[in-house]
């Protein structure tokens, strides 16, 4: 005769198989003496587990340290707390935000060279174009970073003459000696 | 995060900040070692000293800032009154890319005397190509009071300080008869003008790049070509015929202008006046069309055509000016025989718009000293020579 696991028995004793499983567990337990006492004796020590006796403590006691703990918890809490408000506030973080504005500050000062205000723009293919400019304070040739420029250091008044061959000059009176200052540019081939 | 890793980080932020600010900072290097000045030994102007100022060379990172602030005294070692002087700037990071000159036109220096000459040059180039100076200033030449020339001419300064020096004799002249026909008062009145008119006119921020096409080839879509039109001067050997150049918004390609000798004399060079007209109708002068460099030998009663290859595109205070139409006029001429021409203080009084032309630099400094100094200095100037 073919008995059902074990674990089928428990499951039918805890009423905790499925609908079809029971109804062929219990046909064979009514017909089986060894299947019916294992189906009982899992009953009995299930009754058993369900009903388990309170341990002999003081539980007063114990309620009475929690708290404590958890008191001792919270504290603990706040002092961190505390800490990091001090922390934001760390000089060692103003000197590092210092020397942080530094570096950008000497980067921006220090991202052009050039004297005139504007800058090439365009792609790097056009950087590599020989460009001449003029300003009110000076008349350039750019290549790339590289760049020559006659600038109006001593006078105002400029006059501007530009060749479509390929210069352009500027005219300023300079101011220490009333003369009359030409500074060309020539862009050559 | 802890406190020591709060502290190593901004440890490392200082160490590299200052890494940064100590590589950026300017290496002071030797201007004068920078610099070459030279003076042929039959040249009649000898250099006397010369200032560096607050000149420096400056090391930045990967590039070399040259910042020169000369004063060159020169003095006149000739036996001829000196009109003008220019020096050739080269530096041999743009050899032969391009160059410069720094003139001084309109003076009058007798044999014997000193004289200076400011240069302020500003040269960015990259650190590596250090050998040997990095500026070298040449005589390009010098015009004496009988419109003599010495000096290798590299820049073609003859012609250019003899144009100067001619419209300073005009304007002079000018000046000179109005307080004849007219006393202190009739030249304080057209000092006067000359100093409103220089105030009045618009000046244009230029650029200019080789046109990277052929002169006459087929322009691109966006761009149109538009045609001259021409003044007339009436004294003008020159006339021009016809001209046009490609115009795409604010830029100006290609201008070609053809010209007719009317004159009974060859012309050797033409410079054609150019001005532009923007939407809102306002005139700037915008530059000059020259004959090329080659020799150009043009007979009494034939044609030529004057055309440059380069691209100039115009703005003011940063803004794109768009081209909406363009007049030319002749501005200057030079015979084969050496021999200029310029247009007259009438000629340039004929039409409002040749309001927007410069004055000549004679004029611009005589102007200077009358806002400087008064009419009574103004009056001594034009009576010295």
């Amino acid at each position: 005769m073919d008995h059902p696991l074990e674990n089928d028995l428990a499951l039918l004793a805890g009423g905790e198989a499925g609908r079809i499983r029971r109804f062929l567990l219990d046909r064979h337990v009514r017909t089986c003496a060894v299947c019916r006492e294992t189906v009982a004796e899992y009953r009995e020590l299930r009754s058993e587990l369900s009903e388990p006796g309170l341990p002999d403590l003081n539980w007063n006691f114990l309620a009475a340290e929690m708290r404590a703990n958890i008191r001792l918890g919270l504290e603990a809490g706040a002092c961190v707390r505390s800490t990091q408000v001090f922390r934001r506030w760390n000089p060692r973080l103003g000197i590092a935000f210092a020397g942080l504005t530094l570096l950008v500050g000497s980067g921006f000062f220090l991202r052009d060279v050039r004297p005139l205000r504007y800058l090439p723009t365009a792609a790097a293919s056009e950087a590599a174009t020989t460009v001449l400019r003029s300003t009110g304070s000076a008349v350039e040739i750019r290549t790339g970073a590289r760049s020559l420029a006659l600038l109006n250091h001593h006078g105002n008044a400029v006059n501007q003459t530009v060749s479509a061959q390929g210069d352009i000059g500027t005219r300023y009176i300079d101011s220490e000696t009333g003369s009359v200052i030409i500074n060309n540019v020539y862009l050559q081939y | 995060m802890s406190i020591c890793n709060i502290r190593r980080t901004a440890v490392v932020v200082f160490l590299f900040a200052l890494a940064a600010a100590l590589s950026a900072q300017e290496t002071t290097l030797d201007p004068s070692s920078s610099l070459k000045i030279d003076l042929p030994p039959d040249a009649p102007l000898n250099l006397i000293s010369t200032t560096m100022g607050d000149s420096r060379a400056t090391s930045r990172g990967g590039t070399v800032v040259l910042d020169l602030h000369m004063g060159l005294t020169l003095r006149n070692s000739g036996s001829r009154h000196i009109r003008g002087v220019t020096l050739l700037i080269t530096a041999q990071e743009f050899a032969p890319g391009g160059k410069g000159s720094v003139a001084r036109p309109s003076i009058d220096v007798p044999p014997g005397e000193n004289f200076t000459l400011p240069i302020d040059i500003r040269l960015v180039r990259p650190v590596r190509e250090t050998a040997g100076p990095l500026v070298r200033v040449q005589l390009d030449g010098v015009l004496f009071d009988d419109l003599s020339f010495y000096g290798p001419n590299k820049l073609n300064s003859q012609r250019a300080l003899t144009f100067w020096e001619v419209e300073a004799q005009r304007d002079r002249a000018y000046f000179r008869q109005s307080l004849r026909a007219r006393g202190e008062k009739g030249l304080q009145q057209e000092i006067l003008a000359s100093l409103a008119k220089q105030a009045d006119r618009p000046q244009l921020d230029v650029s200019l790049t080789r046109n990277g096409r052929i002169v006459g080839s087929t322009v691109p879509a966006t761009d149109h070509v538009a045609q001259f039109a021409f003044l007339n001067l009436p004294g003008a050997p020159v006339q021009p015929l016809e001209g046009w150049a490609a115009i795409s918004g604010n830029e100006a390609r290609s201008p070609q202008i053809e010209i007719v000798n009317n004159s009974g004399k060859p012309v050797r060079y033409v410079e054609i006046g150019w001005l532009v007209k923007d939407k809102q109708g306002r005139e700037y002068l915008a530059g000059s069309v020259p004959a090329p460099e080659s020799t150009m030998v043009l007979p009494p009663g034939h044609r030529t055509r004057l055309q440059q290859d380069t691209a100039l595109k115009f703005s003011r205070a940063g803004r794109p000016i768009e081209i909406d139409g363009m007049t030319a006029y002749v501005s200057q001429v030079e015979f084969a025989d050496g021999r200029v021409w310029v247009p007259s203080r009438r000629d340039l009084d004929s039409s409002p718009l040749l309001r927007v032309t410069a004055p000549s630099p004679e004029e611009q400094r005589l102007a200077d000293i009358y806002s400087k100094k008064g009419i009574a200095a103004l009056v001594s100037e034009l009576n010295r020579y």
